[in-house]
């Protein structure tokens, strides 16, 4: 029950006076904000001890003085003046300052100056009270710059933020998910639902339901559909916020493009496929050259037990054409599983590459148009250059069949690259500062999707039976990452292919096998003049001096010079400058000794007989010839 | 005559070497892998090897090793399937190691024979 103050005479009026000016003192006085009283003539009237504390006076040194005397004339005629002047015309004024107490330096305060009327209405002093706010301050500032902060992160982080209300209507997006949606109307998103960028709509209800019930949730990978109708893998989280009842409030997405991963996880995958592939065939190629062995060795007993030209001695002839062709598809397996060691010069990719398409360009279809643009560049590589013929050959020779029907045109470029490039674009190791990248593209009949992925699988092929073994890009794929480099396709059916291929730039400036060679002279028998080239650049590169003659005059005129006389002839089998009979003639009549390797060509063996049988021939091998073949060729005879 | 070696894992294919070579009046000794190669050597009466390199138990490239090492005159001619260790292939590992020859699979038995007498003969030379 409250107990009514009771007064009775002006003794008791006194001590209640006293009682509540005591009361109200207190209170001035443990108030947190320094309070004054002013009276109109600009004098504090009254001052707390939170006050004089924070300015570090005595009372009495502040009270009955007037402002201007306290804060200086300046002051007070500049920032303090006209706002006690307002306040006492009635209005409460508020506003912020920033002044150095001696107890707590600079800082920020909120001034307040109340109007107080206490006699007749009218107003008489005024109520000021300044708090410190340097500390809200501060804390606003914080919090300000830390929004800031999120805000950047989230406008820069390639990753999409959406606030969504709970039936999934986009709310707000960040730039990242307008980048992903390739949506660039902030406005336009917010009038859509994010189910419309799910290619699968009942995902979308599924996973809200999910939220509904566990509130934080990633859903792994999901295909959006950007504007333009492009599947995009994305891989997706949402947070379910509720407001104070539990029910949900809005659901924060966050939408992160993952293509890129994926495909170089497909990459991985592909790599690996191929490696074990290539483990398994490598093993299965090495029991088959046991066979083949077998076959060939028995075939070559029998052939020399049966008259010479029989009919029987023809059957076994054919027993080792095929054992040779068996040979040829043993070999490229062992090319594509890297079993076949390479011999590696330094040469130039475009020098190469140069030579191909002069090869190429002598026998391509009418309605094919080749188009390239090969700059001198020092795009010097560790390679064996037969093989990158063979690379670059089987390449171009793959596009003109892709636009065989409808024509086309095949694009060649070469570009060289940075490592930071190659390292965005394949993920792998890096093994070379600068790479060499190759173009080639056609605008033939490209390739489904998932056949992109088996390409390079031996004996995977898209042509009909009887066209191709499917060896040649699994033998493309061994030889380049034998060189430590990666080929790349991408391909749209009916819009054609592009096949990238990167090569590591060798930073050495000589030939890593220059000396080898020992300066020994060949004379060269040149056939198919590109194949040549690349044949002479091989051996050239690995340290031969080669010798070439225009026909068969010439050629006898070098051979019986003591002092150019060459320590081994190379002949092509399809030379233009001495036909087969008269290098024999040449031979014969001159008693040349000198070793000679036949280069022949498989599609053309009669005219080979006659050389093999005439016994001018030390060495036959069959194109296409790696450096190394050849080599060891010239090795073996030279001993 | 001359005794030569076979070392082959391969049975068949080691039929066609024997065959061969008895045709040509070898001596023919045998051996199924590496291990029983070395283990059955007969210095004496061996003048030549010719051996495969990938094979189970010990491989070839020890054969050419222990072989040479047990009759530093002994001629080695290595065969084989084709296989790298590293960056080079087991082939020219084995020349590196001292084989006279090597052939990779699968070769002409008339080089492959024309290359022992070779060998040999250069040897009754000496």
């Amino acid at each position: 029950m409250k107990k009514k103050l009771e007064i009775s005479d002006g003794n008791d009026y006194l001590k209640f006076l006293t009682r509540e000016k005591d009361i109200s003192d207190q209170i001035i006085n443990h108030s947190r904000s320094m309070i004054t009283i002013i009276n109109r003539d600009y004098i504090y009237e009254k001052v707390n001890s939170t006050f004089c504390n924070a300015h570090k006076v005595v009372l009495d040194s502040i009270l009955g003085r007037s402002l201007g005397d306290v804060w200086g004339h300046d002051t007070f005629q500049n920032a303090i003046k006209r706002n006690v002047d307002i306040c006492f015309s009635g209005k409460t004024v508020q506003y912020e300052a920033t002044f150095i107490t001696p107890q707590s330096g600079k800082r920020h305060f909120e001034v307040v100056f109340r109007p107080l009327s206490v006699e007749s209405g009218k107003i008489t002093h005024l109520l000021a009270e300044t708090f410190d706010i340097d500390d809200l301050k501060t804390t606003k500032q914080a919090v300000k710059e830390k929004e800031e902060e999120i805000r950047k992160i989230e406008s820069n982080l390639p990753i999409g933020f959406l606030r969504c209300d709970p039936k999934g209507k986009i709310l707000n997006a960040n730039e990242a998910f307008l980048t992903i949606a390739d949506c660039h109307d902030e406005l336009s998103i917010t009038k859509m639902n994010l189910k419309s960028f799910y290619l699968e709509k009942e995902l979308f209800e599924i996973q809200i339901a999910q939220l509904t019930e566990s509130h934080t949730k990633n859903f792994g990978r999901v295909y959006l559909k950007n504007c333009y109708g492009k599947e995009i893998p994305c891989r997706i989280s949402g947070f379910l916020a509720v407001n104070g009842s539990g029910t949900p409030a809005y659901i924060d997405f966050a939408v992160e493009d993952c293509s890129r991963e994926l495909m170089l996880e497909n990459r991985l995958l592909q790599a690996q496929k191929l490696e074990t592939i290539g483990s398994l065939a490598g093993g299965i190629a090495h029991d088959f050259n046991n066979i083949l062995a077998t076959i060939s060795g028995y075939s070559e007993m029998l052939h020399d037990d049966l008259p010479k030209n029989s009919d029987l001695s023809e059957k076994v002839s054919r027993i080792q054409g095929a054992v040779k062709k068996a040979q040829s598809i043993t070999n490229q397996i062992l090319t594509f599983s890297r079993q076949v060691e390479q011999e590696k010069v330094l040469i130039d990719v475009s020098e190469v590459l140069k030579e191909t398409i002069g090869f190429v360009k002598s026998s391509i279809p009418s309605n094919i148009v080749l188009k390239s643009r090969i700059s001198k560049m020092n795009a010097n590589v560790l390679a064996d250059p037969t093989q990158l013929f063979r690379v670059f050959l089987n390449l171009m020779t793959n596009a003109i069949q892709a636009m065989e029907e409808n024509g086309g045109i095949l694009s060649v470029n070469i570009a060289l690259v940075k490592r930071e490039f190659v390292q965005h674009e394949l993920n792998k190791d890096i093994v070379a500062d600068e790479y060499v990248l190759l173009t080639f593209k056609d605008t033939g009949e490209g390739m489904e999707p998932y056949l992109i992925g088996r390409i390079f699988e031996p004996f995977f092929t898209t042509r009909e039976v009887g066209r191709g073994t499917g060896l040649g890009l699994s033998v493309i794929h061994g030889i380049i990452t034998e060189m430590e480099g990666e080929i790349v396709v991408s391909s749209k059916k009916e819009k054609g292919s592009v096949f990238n291929v990167y090569l590591p730039v060798s930073k050495s400036y000589s030939s890593v096998t220059s000396k080898k060679g020992s300066m020994k002279k060949i004379l060269f028998i040149t056939g198919n003049k590109y194949e040549s080239r690349i044949l002479s650049l091989a051996l050239e590169s690995a340290g031969y001096e080669l010798i070439f003659v225009s026909d068969g005059r010439n050629f006898v005129k070098v051979m019986t010079n003591i002092r150019e006389r060459p320590d081994m002839v190379i002949y092509m089998s399809d030379s233009k400058q001495i036909k087969p009979e008269d290098l024999v003639g040449i031979f014969r009549s001159q008693k040349i000794l000198t070793p000679c390797i036949l280069i022949s060509d498989p599609n053309q063996d009669i005219s080979d007989e006659k050389l093999l049988n005439s016994g001018i021939i030390n060495q036959q091998l069959t194109k296409p010839v790696s450096l190394k073949e050849i080599r060891n060729a010239i090795q073996e005879l030279l001993r | 005559m001359p005794g030569v070696l076979i070392v082959e894992d391969d049975k068949e294919l080691r039929e066609m070497l024997k065959m061969s070579l008895l045709r040509r009046n070898f001596t023919v000794l045998e051996a199924e892998n590496g291990k029983a190669a070395i283990m059955h050597f007969k210095p004496l009466i061996t003048d030549l090897v010719v051996t495969d390199l990938i094979m189970p138990e010990e491989d070839g490239l020890k054969v050419v090793i222990k072989l040479r090492e047990l009759k530093p005159s002994i001629k080695i001619i290595a065969i084989s399937g084709g296989g790298k260790v590293g960056p080079g292939s087991y082939l020219n590992l084995a020349k590196a190691l001292g084989a006279d020859a090597i052939y990779s699979k699968p070769f002409s038995i008339n080089d492959l024979i024309a290359k022992i007498e070779q060998l040999l003969d250069n040897e009754h030379l000496n």
